[in-house]
């Protein structure tokens, strides 16, 4: 008689196969686990969070790895990782997403997370003033930013809003707009290209490799949002506001000791970023100081934010069409 | 010559695939109610709607950098296949090399092609040659050297010239796999242009989608972005197509590959 043969009855290599699935399955239960990105606290019991920048170490974020070197974090009991996340990455999605409790972002970018209804907040704005400017060769004797957009060349530029309203104020642009990826390379290349830049690093780096960088503030032109913010979740904020407050302060701290103090620091992070010599670091240092602290910034504190700025952006950002009316701005920020 | 029955029964099987895969995209959005991360179906189908013209218009930017590359990659593939098929010693020679256009990473050498021909449709077009060329190459010399002994045996008695022997048995008998690599070079051209919009595309009316998925993605339009990436799909599959079509129409007559049987 034949033998029934059930639906179990595996022979050896197949069950070989499913000892070797259930071991990956379990290990793979263990790896998801670990993944596991709320905050939790270290053996000190200092709260352990993340802060992740959206570019390379340089003195825009000198105030934070100073935070970190001097124990400002650690003082106010928190354990930070500082985590440079690269070019323009959207930080306020993964703040949205639980992937890090807290990044660096403009305040542009708040506005634009919150019309996608995602909650996060700005806590603290490191630049007072809009850093960002354009680059130019300073043989094509360019008078104004509006010669950039009405003549002819190439502009390597970020599609920010800022970009927008420029392209608007000064509409109809002859330059042709392509990716800004970093760095100084292609403007030196060619003379007809121009450039965004953070104006205390680009141009001064330009200028110790030979170019002849011109620069345009486009604060100037009427567009002035707060850069650098930390932002973190509305939820973190209304849950634990103490753990919020904590990072303000300790913001504040290491900020105040960078700009006091910046030759430390910008050892440090040179050594993570050595596409900037130390001689830029220093002398960008000493350029943005203006940029970050100002009559309000004394009267009321580094990093402190007015309603009425994030109000003048907002209106900006609806007569652009980047945002709709329905955000609000009062709901973008506080000052813990 | 397919009935109405069999062409139904060759597009049931993937509409029902379709279907199933829109549902579980809309079940998926809903429970995440990101909508930066992932947009419901009816929201991509409305932004495609709302801005029919914009994305057309981007449609033709990329498919014109995209064909571009595409045929410089078909014309030029062809012609390098058989060259290096004409010798051994060049072939030994070169062929190693080739293998470069696959490899080398276009991110890495964007910022080259922008300053060799400035930003905008040479810089794409070029990124979409480099991407797809060398499948063609490779093809079309593995079908070159593919050709039957005999046959070339029989030919040479008959007193055919070289040339003769390319052209009139080599290149005939190599059009099946010169097809094939068409159809992978064609994907790969869509892919090549779209990430060479990434990097170096121009902003402005009429940007490719490369540009306007970049941009979407920048100010969250999810929905944006997901229906700029169908389209640039679908703009593979039309190539695709176009290309299965030409090979039928070249082979239905003698080459078992295009032959219902």
């Amino acid at each position: 008689m034949r033998e029934e043969k059930t639906r179990f009855d595996f022979n050896f290599a197949q069950l070989r196969v499913l000892r070797a699935f259930a071991v990956y399955l379990f290990c793979g239960a263990f790896l998801v686990s670990g993944c596991n990105k709320n905050t939790a606290t270290d053996s000190s019991g200092a709260a352990a969070v993340q802060l992740t920048l959206d570019w390379k170490p340089e003195p825009e974020f000198g105030g934070f790895y100073a935070a970190k070197q001097d124990g400002a974090f650690s003082r106010h009991g928190l354990d930070v990782t500082l985590t440079p996340a690269g070019e323009g990455a959207d930080t306020w999605q993964l703040v949205a997403t639980g992937k890090t409790q807290f990044a660096t972002s403009s305040a542009d970018q708040v506005l634009i997370a919150r019309k996608q209804n995602a909650d996060v907040i700005a806590i603290f704005a490191v630049y007072q003033t809009f850093p960002q400017g354009i680059m130019v060769h300073q043989s094509r004797g360019f008078k104004t930013m509006g010669d950039v957009f009405t003549h002819d060349g190439v502009l390597l530029a970020e599609d920010n809003a800022w970009l927008h309203f420029l392209e608007n104020k000064f509409a109809p642009v002859r330059v042709r707009i392509t990716y800004y990826s970093g760095g100084v390379s292609e403007f030196l290349a060619k003379k007809d290209y121009s450039q965004q830049c953070f104006v205390t690093s680009e141009p001064i780096l330009a200028k110790h490799q030979g170019g002849d960088p011109q620069t345009f503030l486009i604060a100037d032109e009427g567009f002035n949002p707060y850069t650098t913010v930390v932002i973190c979740k509305g939820d973190l904020w209304r849950a634990h506001p103490d753990e919020v407050r904590a990072m303000a302060a300790a913001c504040r701290e290491g900020w105040r000791d960078y700009l006091d103090q910046p030759d430390p620091v910008n050892a440090t992070m040179h050594g993570l970023n050595a596409d900037m010599d130390l001689q830029t670091f220093a002398e960008a240092a000493a350029a943005q100081k203006p940029l970050i602290e100002t009559d309000q910034t004394r009267a009321a504190g580094l990093g402190t934010m007015t309603g009425d700025r994030w109000k003048d952006l907002a209106d900006q950002l609806v007569k652009l069409g980047v945002i709709d009316s329905s955000v609000d701005p009062q709901q973008c920020f506080v000052n813990p | 010559m397919k009935t109405r029955r069999t062409i139904f029964s060759a597009l049931w099987p993937p509409a029902i695939v379709l279907v199933a895969a829109v549902l579980a995209m809309h079940v998926a959005a809903s429970v995440l109610n990101e909508s930066f991360l992932l947009p419901r179906p009816s929201a991509v189908a409305k932004v495609m709607f709302d801005r029919r013209d914009e994305l057309l218009a981007s449609l033709w930017t990329t498919a014109e950098a995209a064909l571009i590359g595409f045929f410089a990659s078909g014309f030029g593939g062809i012609a390098v296949g058989m060259i290096l098929s004409a010798s051994p010693l060049v072939r030994r020679a070169i062929y190693p090399y080739t293998v470069f256009f696959q490899t080398v990473p276009i991110v890495a050498i964007a910022p080259l092609l922008m300053i060799w021909c400035g930003p905008g449709l040479a810089a794409v077009a070029l990124s979409a040659f480099i991407v797809s060329v060398f499948p063609v190459i490779a093809n079309t010399l593995s079908g070159l050297l593919s050709t039957d002994p005999a046959l070339e045996d029989l030919f040479r008695l008959y007193g055919a010239s070289r040339w003769a022997r390319l052209w009139k048995l080599k290149l005939p008998m190599a059009l099946p796999s010169i097809f094939t690599g068409l159809r992978v070079a064609a994907g790969l051209a869509v892919i090549g242009t779209v990430v060479g919009e990434f990097l170096v595309g121009l902003f402005g009316p009429g940007e490719g989608l490369g540009v306007r998925i970049v941009s979407a993605k920048k100010q969250g339009r999810t929905d944006e972005v997901f229906a700029a990436v169908l389209i640039a799909s679908l703009l593979g599959l039309a190539m695709f197509a176009a290309i299965n079509l030409a090979a039928k129409l070249m082979l239905r007559h003698w080459h078992a590959s295009e032959q219902d049987n």
